[in-house]
């Protein structure tokens, strides 16, 4: 099963689910759905097309939106899957419904953006540390660090 | 009674610190949760105020041993972005050492797989027969960790007849090496007996889980990012994918040894087709706004990077999976219903790097809250002791 098969088979299964399908080169098909019919999209992916194997979901801030790409393989090709959720109502489905192994990386994009995956199996902290400030998303793009100021113990004031 | 069982933070039995509450139900582990976050150094954040130069030697560090596995899934990205075309003999060069790699990787792995299992001799002698690759690896980058031979369009350095020839030499050695590991293995049952049967992940719950690497290859699935996703010039190497049926520790163990072999084939293809040419070509400072998916078989599994350039000198994004993340699920699912005496044997065999030193854990009276300290060397003296008593497994057999 070559790019062309499965982006014409995934048309076929999906209909005007699919908003755009991309190929850029050899084995990598990017296409975009709705965060509504997300998981549609990944079931009909794992069942008919054979991409039961999900190999990390990335988080990208591109201004108002997130976009969420949820990166698939099998042994014909690699497909990665996109959806955008508004920053103001940051709400996705969780795969993990469908694919199990997913389960690390959606907390990690709970932890890193502020998205809030539904119905995700275990919904608490994965990297960041115990006692993290709440509403601090390291990895959107308007979040700088600072550095705390030093606290010399027995210094001054 | 049940006993809750925390290990770590400060128990990195896989190379990062990691934290493992197991609740006991007499000595069997009936569930086990994982904490994360300890060694987060918030390198993919990192990574976007740095050029896509300076970030090759940024992925470098995100792990000792498999240190050229980021480097090159990063360095091959970026190429794709910048439409740099490296030259042949760069990509030969650059994937020898992959390969080097992968056979130290492999070797240090078996040592302590034969450490955990009680079996120090064999720790012994592949780890002084990794100091053979060890030595290579200098001789080609002059560094024994951190390689830093990639470069944006190739690698850093050449190699010479000489070299090559001492790699060649070297080969027959760790070949001879390896075929007695295999002999040694096939007849000593006590080795045998003690890592059959434990760890088990099915094959159902290997692709459920989405495992990668010599675990889920240990369980079947024959997944290999250089045969299903070739990059690089492995499309046009001949190899074979190990995989083994157990299911087990003992099928880990197996994938690897025959990984080994394949290894040394594939170095000794590379050395006696290399060919001729620059190693490498210059690479523009900035990339066009676009995104790319690199994928690289890892020692330990599937390496992916998904990168985003923005038309500057810097990435927009940066997204690394490493291997062992993505096999921590089918972990949980290999330790459950085990034995306590089993814990340091499970983790040694998904990850290479464990118990490098004394690490202390302590357990929990669930009833009580009373806590008791115990160093690792003496969970291991107990799971020693235990096993001395078990009865031989006489039906298992090394399936090679």
């Amino acid at each position: 099963m070559n790019d062309t098969e499965i982006i014409e088979k995934a048309k076929a299964l999906l209909g005007d689910k699919v908003l755009e399908v991309s190929n850029p080169a050899l084995r990598r098909i990017f296409m975009k759905v709705d965060s509504k019919d997300l998981l549609k999209a990944v079931q009909v992916l794992k069942d008919d097309l054979g991409f039961a194997y999900v190999a990390t979901v990335s988080g990208v801030d591109v201004g108002e939106n997130y976009e969420i790409i949820y990166h698939f393989g099998n042994a014909f090709s690699q497909l990665n899957l996109r959806t955008q959720v508004p920053k103001t109502n940051p709400h996705v489905e969780s795969i993990c419904s469908v694919i199990p192994g997913a389960v690390l990386y959606e907390r990690e994009l709970q932890d890193m953006f502020g998205l809030v995956l539904d119905h995700v199996p275990d919904p608490r902290p994965l990297v960041l540390p115990d006692g993290w400030p709440a509403g601090n998303y390291p990895l959107c793009k308007d979040w700088k660090y600072e550095r705390p100021p030093e606290k010399i113990p027995g210094g001054k004031s | 009674m049940k006993f809750t069982v925390p290990i770590g933070p400060q128990h990195p039995a896989l190379k990062e610190p990691i934290s493992l509450r197991m609740t006991l139900d007499g000595e069997v582990i009936r569930d086990v949760d994982i904490r994360l976050g300890y060694n987060h150094r918030g390198l993919e954040k990192l990574a976007e105020e740095k050029t896509w130069l300076q970030n090759i030697y940024l992925t470098e560090r995100i792990c000792g041993i498999c240190s050229h596995s980021h480097s090159t899934c990063y360095t091959q990205g970026v190429e794709k972005l910048m439409e740099v075309e490296p030259p042949k003999r760069g990509i030969y060069l650059r994937f020898l050492v992959a390969e080097l790699e992968r056979v130290h990787s492999h070797l240090l792995w078996l040592g302590v797989a034969g450490h955990e299992a009680g079996f120090d001799t064999f720790f012994m002698y592949t780890w002084r027969d990794r100091e053979v690759v060890m030595d290579i690896l200098e001789m080609l980058s002059g560094n024994r960790v951190h390689y830093a031979i990639n470069t944006l369009g190739g690698v850093r350095r050449d190699i010479d007849d000489l070299q090559k020839k001492k790699i060649l030499d070297s080969l027959d050695t760790l070949r001879r090496r390896t075929e007695y590991y295999l002999k040694i293995g096939a007849n000593e049952p006590s080795f045998v007996a003690r890592i059959a049967g434990v760890g088990h992940l099915s094959k159902e719950d290997a692709i459920a889980l989405c495992a990668v690497g010599p675990t889920a290859r240990a369980s079947d699935v024959a997944q290999d990012v250089r045969k299903d996703d070739p990059y690089g010039m492995y499309a046009e190497v001949p190899f074979e994918v190990a995989t083994a049926t157990t299911c087990d520790v003992l099928g880990r163990v197996v994938v690897r040894v025959k990984e080994l072999m394949q290894c040394y084939n594939i170095i000794e293809f590379l050395l006696k087709n290399l060919p001729d040419g620059p190693v490498t070509v210059r690479a523009p400072r900035r990339a066009k706004p676009n995104e790319v998916v690199s994928r690289y078989e890892a020692p330990r599994g599937e390496n992916i990077h998904y990168i985003r350039s923005n038309g500057t000198d810097k990435p927009e994004r940066l997204k690394v999976r490493a291997p062992t993340l993505a096999n921590y699920p089918a972990t949980v699912v290999m330790l459950k219903n085990g034995f306590i005496a089993d814990i340091p044997l499970i983790f040694a065999a998904i990850d290479p790097c464990i118990c490098c030193a004394e690490r202390a854990v302590t357990l929990v009276n669930a009833r009580s809250g009373q806590e008791k300290v115990v160093l690792m060397s003496e969970l291991r003296r107990q799971a020693h002791e235990r096993w001395k008593k078990a009865p031989l497994k006489k039906d298992a057999v090394w399936p090679l």
